[in-house]
């Protein structure tokens, strides 16, 4: 058997920065990735990472926490908030000390920040378009400096604990030699990113099956907040690719189909850099009564010109012509709210470890620490990924060194050997990809951004029947190699554990936070729903529970740009 | 709606025949289907077996550059009807991408591509210790990089390089892009080591020149611009011992002297011991005219227009 003191699941921002602060601590650490690193989705990200570096303007900390808090729909953890914005500098410097490519302010050579969405001040530090792209390649090339061993394309299929119910462990497929295989450890750091697959139009990858919630949830861990997913204002309407909000930032407008700037009606100050849920809300608004194209607003970034186009947001301009047939040089972009970030996740502590099972520590998306609350802010995913991926790697790499030597139980990779072997043999059934796509179309219609009792409700059935029907899906591949019809199978199974969490927890929540907008409850209920939804798996069933949420010094106000 | 016939490379190791073969697949789709979304519904509706490696959809992980019509691209961001219209027919091939080994289909062993962008020692290695804050770096010398930066690492370029066909140890235009990257960077110490690494066998030199990583690049990287680039660095930090290195050396000095090319100067220069033995291959060149039997025939009438195109080069580097 494979041994490692700490192994990190997912090789993005979060788990790359996990593994380089524990490799940093002194202790052996291992990535696991189903792709190989420079692949992960973590590189899509576009328009910045949030820090008060205070380069353009004067700005503060305590600037960035309010908006954050603020931006949260005041569901944030403030202790932890507090953390984020305050160690989000030292990250920065972190990154570009690495070699980050960050663009650079004219005269003076310090990084270049941009303005972005429910932020007061320009606080986005970027490279292009390609900021995600620029800091996942710098994490990959100091993983490559410090050598750390890393299994590409090992798809992890579960969470391995001990008879005390520690995180040992994690058993997974082997995609290219076809082995399934035990990989031991004292602590498991998750960092799968996402589940944006749950839905359809998405911006997220093909791979963004939120596997280690999943995994987690099944072990009888609790995920956190599952009901917020975020729709992000601007997605192309071809296929839900994302654009930045960062041609927003520099200066974009959005109009409607008699070329109103819209945004005027609904956050009168910010316009079009309100935070997303009121862009996204008023799009789509807009678009229920009647003032769209073809289920579309118009994103116009002619009046910046071709220079500051080719400048700042070239992949924009890029994809617009690939996907959209658009240029927008020349013309407007016809954009809609699209699936995006999902704000809950592994619920754990703000050193990213899981309060009900000792061992395990997530970070980044797939995690809930919270950060984002109700809803994230533009250029705060970049930041928690790499600020909690930090924390996660020192705290895990601490934890190991304090642990004795893990109780992997031996038969770990038989049981999964054998759950798939039952699994390859079915011979008639749904296949996965049926079962994915209607999954994806109900949670698009029916738990989208607004969402109502009775149609939740037709979601959850929805959902049942689909979990049902995946009991007996079959699996079309029967080979060992390079099994992706398999791996999708596995996935299926994830989405479907996280579509019920979400449902579950959006029909329970009656009210309208955030990202989380009900038409039959339309206002924010901090009396009643001040609280943290934790979802477990009880013989599958999802049961709810609630947790507080920490406040320090930011008393919830009215909510508006 | 369109209907195509995907014409595409098969091959099954599990099923204990290791033969490749293709294999038609009939669709209907959408006008507006991009490669990918059509394998995809491929694997998800004809046939779970066939493996093929993708991820974002949005031309950025770099995972799915296959080749199409034997033209690499991205499959994600080819349009299926462009394909065909480039065509003229409703039939696509689609293949892995050329110069790796398969391992299932459309997969194929990426291992030597990740050895070698390994090799170039793809991090910075700045010298001293690191401010408190950033380091100031000018707008322009960052954007130096900047297109080398967004080489996404999807290995078109060495499923198009002719050098690699005909050494598969040759290091690359990814890998080198990569090493343009850090040598140019300001912020890093290394520029004469890595002038010296980048040079040696099967290094920069080695390149034949023939475009294709430009020409195939989907994000607009120009590898081959940055192997030009490294050859500039190379010149610039004295490391010109390599016979590669001392061609072009010996072709500026031809240019300068006669403003053409001279053979038997450059023949001489770039291997001075071993041109020696090349006495047959100079007794055929002559008498294909391809040598002059006297270095004072080679000189242009305009040559200051030739010192001026030199002049303007070196400006531009």
């Amino acid at each position: 058997m494979r041994e490692h003191d700490v192994v990190v699941v997912g090789a993005g921002l979060a788990g790359m920065r996990a593994a380089i602060a524990a490799h940093e601590a002194g202790v052996d650490v291992a990535l696991v990735t189903k792709l190989h690193p420079v692949r992960s989705h973590s590189g899509a990200a576009q328009g910045g990472i949030n820090a008060a570096l205070g380069n353009e303007t004067e700005d503060s900390t305590d600037n960035h926490t309010f908006d954050t808090v603020k931006g949260a729909d005041y569901i944030g953890d403030q202790d932890a908030i507090e953390i984020l914005c305050e160690r989000a500098p030292l990250e920065v410097y972190q990154l570009e000390h690495w070699g980050a490519v960050f663009s650079r302010q004219e005269d003076s050579g310090k990084i270049a920040q941009r303005p972005f969405g429910g932020a007061g001040f320009p606080r986005t530090c970027y490279a292009a378009d390609l900021t995600g792209l620029v800091i996942l390649h710098t994490l990959y090339t100091v993983c490559v400096k410090y050598d750390i061993p890393t299994y590409e394309e090992w798809f992890v299929t579960d969470l391995v604990t001990d008879d005390s119910g520690n995180a040992v462990g994690v058993v997974a497929y082997d995609m290219i030699h076809g082995k399934i295989e035990t990989i031991g450890a004292k602590a498991v750091v998750m960092a799968t990113g996402g589940a944006g697959r749950v839905y359809r139009p998405s911006t997220n990858a093909h791979a963004s099956t939120g596997d280690a919630m999943s995994l987690a949830l099944r072990k009888g861990v609790p995920l956190k907040d599952m009901e917020f997913m975020q729709f992000h204002p601007t997605t192309l309407a071809a296929n839900g690719v994302l654009v930045t909000e960062g041609a927003r930032g520099e200066g974009g407008y959005l109009l409607n189909k008699d070329g109103d700037r819209f945004m005027s009606k609904y956050a009168p100050n910010k316009l079009e850099l309100a935070s997303r849920d009121v862009v996204s809300r008023a799009e789509a608004t807009e678009i229920q009564e009647g003032r769209g194209i073809d289920g579309c607003v118009l994103l116009d970034l002619r009046h910046l010109g071709r220079d500051r186009i080719m400048e700042r947001l070239p992949q924009i301009r890029e994809l617009a012509i690939a996907f959209a047939g658009t240029d927008p040089i020349e013309e407007p972009i016809p954009i809609r709210p699209g699936a995006h970030y999902h704000m809950g996740g592994v619920h754990v502590d703000n050193w990213g470890a899981a309060p009900h099972m000792p061992g395990l520590f997530a970070a980044g998306e797939c995690s809930c620490v919270s950060v984002h609350g109700a809803n994230r802010l533009g250029g705060n995913s970049l930041l928690e990924a790499v600020v909690f991926g930090a924390r996660a790697g020192e705290a895990s790499a601490a934890y190991a060194q304090e642990a004795p030597a893990p109780k992997v139980p031996t038969n770990a990779a038989d049981e999964t050997q054998a759950r798939i072997e039952e699994l390859l043999s079915r011979e008639n059934g749904p296949r996965q990809a049926e079962i994915r796509d209607e999954l994806a179309t109900v949670m698009q219609e029916k738990v989208g951004v607004f969402r109502e009792d009775a149609t939740l409700r037709e979601a959850k059935a929805t959902v049942d029947n689909l979990r049902q029907q995946f009991q007996g899906v079959v699996v079309d591949d029967k080979g060992k190699t390079f099994n992706t019809d398999l791996i999708h199978t596995i996935e299926t199974g994830y989405l479907l554990d996280l579509a019920d969490c979400m449902v579950t927890g959006a029909i329970a929540r009656h009210e309208s936070r955030g990202a989380h907008s009900r038409t039959d409850f339309p206002d924010r209920d901090d009396e009643n729903w001040m609280k943290h939804t934790l979802a477990y798996l009880d013989d599958g069933e999802i049961r709810l529970d609630y947790s507080p949420v920490t406040m320090t010094k930011y008393e919830p106000q009215v909510r508006s740009y | 709606m369109a209907s195509t016939t995907f014409r595409v490379f098969r091959y099954q190791p599990d099923s204990g025949d290791l033969a490749t073969y293709h294999q038609d697949f009939s669709l209907d789709h959408e006008e507006k289907t991009t490669i990918l979304d059509a394998l995809l519904r491929i694997q998800n509706e004809q046939d779970g077996t066939l493996a093929v490696r993708y991820s974002c959809r949005s031309a950025i992980c770099g995972s799915c550059a296959c080749k199409v019509n034997g033209k690499t691209v991205l499959a994600c961001m080819t349009q299926v009807e462009e394909a065909k219209a480039e065509s003229g027919s409703d039939t696509l091939q689609v293949d892995p991408i050329g110069n790796f080994a398969p391992i299932k289909d459309l997969v194929v062993d990426m291992t030597p591509f990740w050895e070698k962008f390994k090799a170039v020692k793809p991090y910075l290695i700045p010298d001293g210790p690191a401010p408190q804050k950033e380091r100031l770096v000018p707008k322009s010398a960052m954007e130096k990089v900047a297109k080398e930066s967004a080489c996404i690492l999807c290995a078109a370029c060495y499923s198009e390089c002719n050098s690699l066909a005909a050494d598969p140890e040759f290091v690359g235009p990814a890998a080198f892009a990569w090493g343009y990257r850090f040598a140019a960077d300001e912020r890093d110490s290394q520029r004469k080591n890595r002038a010296k690494l980048y040079s040696g066998q099967h290094g920069v030199w080695d390149c034949t020149r023939c475009m294709f990583c430009n020409e195939r690049c989907p994000k607009g990287v120009d590898p081959r611009d940055a192997i030009e680039k490294l050859g500039a660095i190379a010149f610039q930090e004295k490391v010109t011992k390599d016979k590669g290195a001392r061609h072009a050396k010996a072709f500026l000095i031809s240019m300068r002297t006669g403003g053409k090319l001279n053979e038997q100067l450059v023949g001489g220069y770039t291997d001075p011991v071993g041109g020696a033995f090349n006495a047959p291959l100079a007794l055929r060149m002559l008498q294909k005219g391809k040598l002059p039997a006297s270095p004072l025939t080679h000189r242009v009438k305009n040559r200051d227009q030739v010192t001026k195109l030199i002049k303007n080069v070196k400006e531009t580097i």
